[in-house]
């Protein structure tokens, strides 16, 4: 006890040695020091490093309320975009068995999905893709933390150890990159004690059987697609629409399709309480707002996915003056990052009115740390930012939704070109087609520059990615129409469009 | 009288809209004298495939009376023996694929059995399904469908003789398309019991032993469908050789974007007698970039499929339990004092010639009608998709450039507005057209491959940006495929000139990228581009 005593002592010292020595010096231990090791903060971190930067990156996982943790890489390497993208690959994978038996492909028995399978694949590729992340830290030569970081002031960062040992580290800049967490609706009974969220979902080691997904966001109808996909009874349960933010009428064509596959919805539906019924299933009591009633069901999982917070909590902000949007809870900052302090920069999905996606993260981060080592002025352009939904049928969109482009432009000066097309793989398999929609959003008369641009179909997310490069070029009606088109696939019709929703004409394509 | 007058008329000017319009009020005008019935047209359209129909329903659109003669099915190759049937076939075998992969995304199942028949005849519907839908089309734009082969006959006037009846039209394409060249039994004895890729969708079930000869896109195409399926399949492909003007034989496929490099030809009907020099490839798809080449070459081997370099068949012939014996000849031309070597490919079900594809002009009598072919039979157009004769115009793979359905559409529909809508100057840009072969996994190309460009603009103006991963899709599948990618860029600027890739998803992929390319984008506009996660295109707007 006495020699813990005596360690305890000795770090104390240090520490306001250290602080003391920075304080007179005026140099420190590091260039830079990123609190949070996701997407943004490692690349924020390694491109610091490799700009010859001494840097240490912390990161440190709280673990879910079910107790659910993981390693380095943040949201979309753990509990994000990588585990999603191959569940809904799976299920994907389960569709494609109902396809190949029209393909000639004859499939004795009953198919059955083992969700421990999946998962376990899936977790053992997200653990080497933690790995590679250490690795790679280490061969640019970041130093990297598994401390949870507080600011003391705008050059002094605390580290708290799992063991509760305290490290004072200080850096000329310090950087926040501690994304965000799924919310739990805390004012619903049962919600926290029964509820699991996407924090949850990727690492469950048993199927989470008869799910009720709470919430229409992008994570909400993802993960309720993805389980549908495999097999389990899911429902979701939306309070008032769904994808807010993007075109509405792609998001219904989106929430259309999962009906069609079986996803069940429970519309205009706001969740009162979850009980934990003796048989161990959780029995649901929500109200439908439109008939005001209350209904009951019972599920065997309960995934909350009504948004999520910023993770901000731990970081002592207020203590150094880090201003906040009192609404969001997000941290204000300025278009090159910084925050209220000096020497404090925050980006990624904790910075306010910043996209909440992987690639902008990334990109912002590279950037900021290019300025910081004073190898740029350049700043983080966030306008034309492509996203995919990876819905069962997936939703692909650069630019403006027709709706904020007539809010923008006015309704006279807009032209909306769009198209129902089918798929070829749709026709040999019999599926119906009609939630497989173009939708081209122009300015009307001139060169017809475009707005917008959104398509839902196979592969939404590969065919989104050029268009959005010709989106930032600054593409126009025309140039679609001049590009030639590459047969037969489902990206060729965007340089088909030419229906106008003014025309009032059947968009429907027929043949070549 | 007065309308003849006007027909003469323009005739005479090559575009004359307004009176094009005024014309085509009249309706199915038909000039009858008692023994030699002229049926007349403002456009005549021989060939009911994508460019025909495509130049005929636009032209309607625009006013004009318009006809096709086709002698076979509407809808041409694409519809009934090319890009359709051949699609529906490749996602039969994407399905192959996937259903390796299942156990290991967590179904279970049992052992899957694959039934040719089935696919068959669900393919043959469905396209019977499109010949009918074109029909309706054409039905609905009122445009006359008249079955039969056509023949250019002597007149004053282009005509042209269906079943024994005249039609005429100052306005007449030609979009007869091309077929697959076959060898005879005199260049290689027995060639005649294999098939092409005509032959491939009559195929009533799956070979069990594949013999595919040549090394083009289609060669690869037919390899991947067949061993995909569970056919055990080889591709024979020749290496270097040099060979005088073959006449219509061109046993080669053609490259799919642009045609013919190779040719040394001069173009314009002169029947000069010319050296060809055709490079074989030690790898497949030659004219593809080489990143392209090697990694499809590579993608083959691994998926199974055998491959004979510098190998020609030299015979074919029936066994008593009606198999084929392919016999080969293969001979490294490096290594001259090397002995030929012989081999024997046995019991073969499919034996499928995939070298080349010939323009379709026998029977229209074309020289008599001072329609200009070229060495290679295919006819000669300038830009406009004018031929020599004037008043008559060709499109798509009769003209021999860029064999490709959207290609020959485009054609179509800039003739017709250049003849009935007087856009002067519309005509097709053969630059930057992207392209995908459907092989496994599929590959995307647009633009110059690294070669040509440092051929037009020196080594040191060209760089080139390279990535290779494996998708995501494979991260946890025991089978593997790779993805690579490559950008050329050119100058200062990086200016991207060709961007080529193999991998799952590339073929959808590739269209947005063309679009950007077109339009003149560079290396910068890649890096501004905010990559969408995770998909396997983002690797090009990341690339270092």
């Amino acid at each position: 006890m006495a020699a813990l005593c005596r360690v305890r002592h000795r770090w104390k010292r240090t520490n306001c040695i250290k602080l003391l020595t920075r304080n007179l010096t005026g140099t420190f231990d590091y260039d830079l020091v990123v609190i949070g090791g996701g997407s943004g903060g490692l690349a924020c971190s390694k491109e610091a490093a490799q700009l010859g930067q001494k840097v240490a990156v912390l990161d440190y996982v709280e673990p879910s309320v079910k107790g659910t943790k993981w390693g380095i890489g943040g949201t979309c390497v753990n509990v994000g975009c990588i585990p999603k993208k191959l569940m809904h690959q799976a299920a994907l994978l389960g569709t494609a068995l109902k396809d190949a038996q029209k393909y000639g492909w004859q499939i004795p028995g009953p198919i059955s999905h083992n969700w421990s399978t999946m998962a376990e694949a899936v977790q053992n590729h997200v653990r080497s893709l933690n790995w590679g992340h250490r690795v790679q830290l280490q061969d640019k030569e970041v130093k990297y933390l598994n401390i949870k970081g507080s600011l003391v002031d705008e050059h002094t960062v605390k580290g708290l150890t799992r063991t509760g040992k305290e490290i004072m580290l200080t850096a000329k800049n310090i950087v926040i990159a501690t994304g965000g967490r799924p919310k739990y609706p805390t004012h619903i009974p049962g919600a926290v004690e029964h509820g699991i969220t996407s924090d949850d979902i990727f690492w469950l080691k048993e199927s989470p059987g008869k799910t009720l997904v709470v919430g229409a966001s992008y994570v909400a109808l993802e993960c309720a697609g993805f389980l549908t996909g495999i097999g389990l009874d899911t429902t979701v349960m939306v309070r008032s629409i769904p994808l807010r933010g993007f075109d509405q009428q792609m998001a219904g064509l989106v929430t259309d399709y999962m009906e069609a596959y079986g996803t069940k919805f429970s519309w205009r539906s706001v969740p009162k309480s979850v009980d934990k019924l003796a048989s161990g299933a959780l029995q649901v009591t929500w109200t439908d707002k439109q008939t005001g009633k209350d209904q009951r069901d019972t599920f065997d999982s309960v995934l909350w996915a009504v948004g999520r917070a910023p993770e901000t909590k731990t970081l002592s902000l207020e203590k150094v003056g880090v201003k906040l949007n009192e609404e969001s809870g997000k941290i204000l900052v300025a278009a090159d990052e910084s925050t209220s302090v000096p020497n404090i920069y925050a980006f990624g999905d904790i910075g306010e009115g910043r996209p909440e996606l992987t690639p902008t993260a990334i990109k912002a981060g590279k950037l900021l740390a290019r300025r910081l080592a004073g190898q740029t002025n350049e700043l983080m352009n966030y306008d034309n930012v492509a996203t995919t939904v990876f819905t069962p049928l997936e939703y692909g969109c650069v630019g403006l939704s027709e709706e904020e482009a007539e809010s923008r432009h006015g309704k006279d000066s807009i032209e909306v070109y769009h198209a129902f097309y089918k798929p070829l793989e749709f026709t040999v398999a019999e599926r119906d087609a009609s939630q497989c929609y173009i939708k081209v959003v122009c300015k009307r008369g001139g060169d017809q520059r475009i707005l917008g641009l959104h398509f839902t179909g196979p592969n939404a997310g590969e065919v989104t990615q050029g268009f959005a490069m010709g989106f930032q070029c600054g593409a126009t009606l025309t140039h679609l129409m001049e590009t030639v088109g590459i047969h037969p696939t489902c990206a060729e019709e965007l340089t088909k469009v030419n229906v106008s929703k003014r025309s009032g004409l059947d968009a429907t394509v027929t043949g070549c | 009288m007065q309308w003849v007058k006007i027909c003469r008329q323009s005739l005479s000017s090559t575009v004359n809209t307004t009176l094009t319009v005024a014309l085509s009020r009249h309706k199915f005008i038909r000039r009858s004298m008692a023994s030699d019935a002229i049926t007349r047209f403002d456009f005549l359209v021989i060939g009911g495939g994508s460019g025909g129909l495509a130049g005929a329903r636009r032209a309607a659109e625009l006013g004009a009376t318009a006809a096709v003669v086709e002698s076979h099915k509407l809808g041409g190759t694409c519809v009934n023996v090319g890009c359709v049937p051949k699609k529906v076939m490749w996602n039969a075998a994407v399905h192959a694929e996937y259903l390796h992969d299942h156990s290991d995304y967590g179904f279970d199942g049992g052992h899957v059995h694959f039934s040719w028949e089935t696919i068959k005849t669900k393919r043959d519907a469905y396209v019977s399904r499109l010949n009918h839908i074109y029909r309706n089309n054409l039905d609905k734009a009122k445009i006359e469908t008249i079955q039969g082969h056509a023949r250019f006959i002597d007149g004053p006037d282009p005509t042209v003789e269906v079943n024994g009846k005249k039609y005429t039209a100052p306005h007449i394409l030609i979009a007869t398309g091309g077929f697959p060249s076959v060898l005879s039994d005199n260049d290689v004895p027995g060639a005649s019991l294999g098939i092409t890729s005509d032959g491939f969708f009559e195929l009533e079930s799956l070979p069990k032993r594949s013999v595919i000869v040549g090394a083009g896109y289609i060669a690869v195409e037919m390899a991947g469908i067949l061993s995909t399926l569970g056919s055990k399949t080889s591709i024979i492909c020749r290496q270097t050789g040099v060979r005088t003007n073959p006449g219509r034989h061109i046993p080669f496929m053609y490259p799919t974007n642009t045609v013919f490099r190779g040719v040394a030809c001069t173009r314009g009907g002169h029947k000069k007698a010319c050296l060809i020099l055709f490079t074989f490839p030690l790898q497949v798809l030659r004219n593809f970039d080489t990143l392209i080449s090697s990694n499809c070459t590579k993608e083959l081997q691994n998926s199974g499929i055998e491959l004979w370099k510098n190998t020609q068949v030299k015979l074919v012939s029936k066994t008593s339990n009606g198999l084929l014996e392919v016999t080969l000849v293969t001979k490294d031309p490096e290594k001259k004092n090397e002995e030929e070597k012989i081999g024997t490919i046995q019991e073969v079900d499919c034996l499928l010639w995939a070298i080349g594809r010939e323009p379709n002009t026998a029977g229209l009598n074309l020289s008599q009608m001072g329609v200009d072919i070229d060495e290679r039979g295919f006819i000669v157009v300038d830009e406009f998709q004018n031929t020599t004769r004037q008043g008559v115009y060709a499109v798509g793979d009769v003209c021999g450039k860029a064999l490709l359905t959207p290609v020959a559409i485009a054609a179509g529909r800039k003739l017709a507005h250049r003849l009935f809508d007087g856009k002067e100057d519309a005509k097709v840009d053969f630059s930057n057209i992207p392209t995908v072969v459907f092989s496994h996994p599929p590959i995307g190309t647009v633009g110059l491959t690294e070669e040509e460009a440092i051929k037009n603009r020196g080594k040191e103006n060209v760089k080139s940006y390279k990535t290779s991963f494996t998708p995501m899709y494979h991260a946890i599948t025991t089978r593997k495929t790779q993805c690579i990618m490559k950008l050329v860029c050119v100058g200062k600027e990086e200016k991207v000139v060709g961007l080529h890739m193999q991998g799952i998803g590339c073929d959808e992929m590739l269209q947005g990228f063309a679009v950007a390319i077109k339009m003149g984008a560079t290396k910068a506009d890649f890096d501004k581009t905010i990559a969408i996660h995770p998909t396997s295109s983002e690797e090009f707007v990341t690339m270092r």
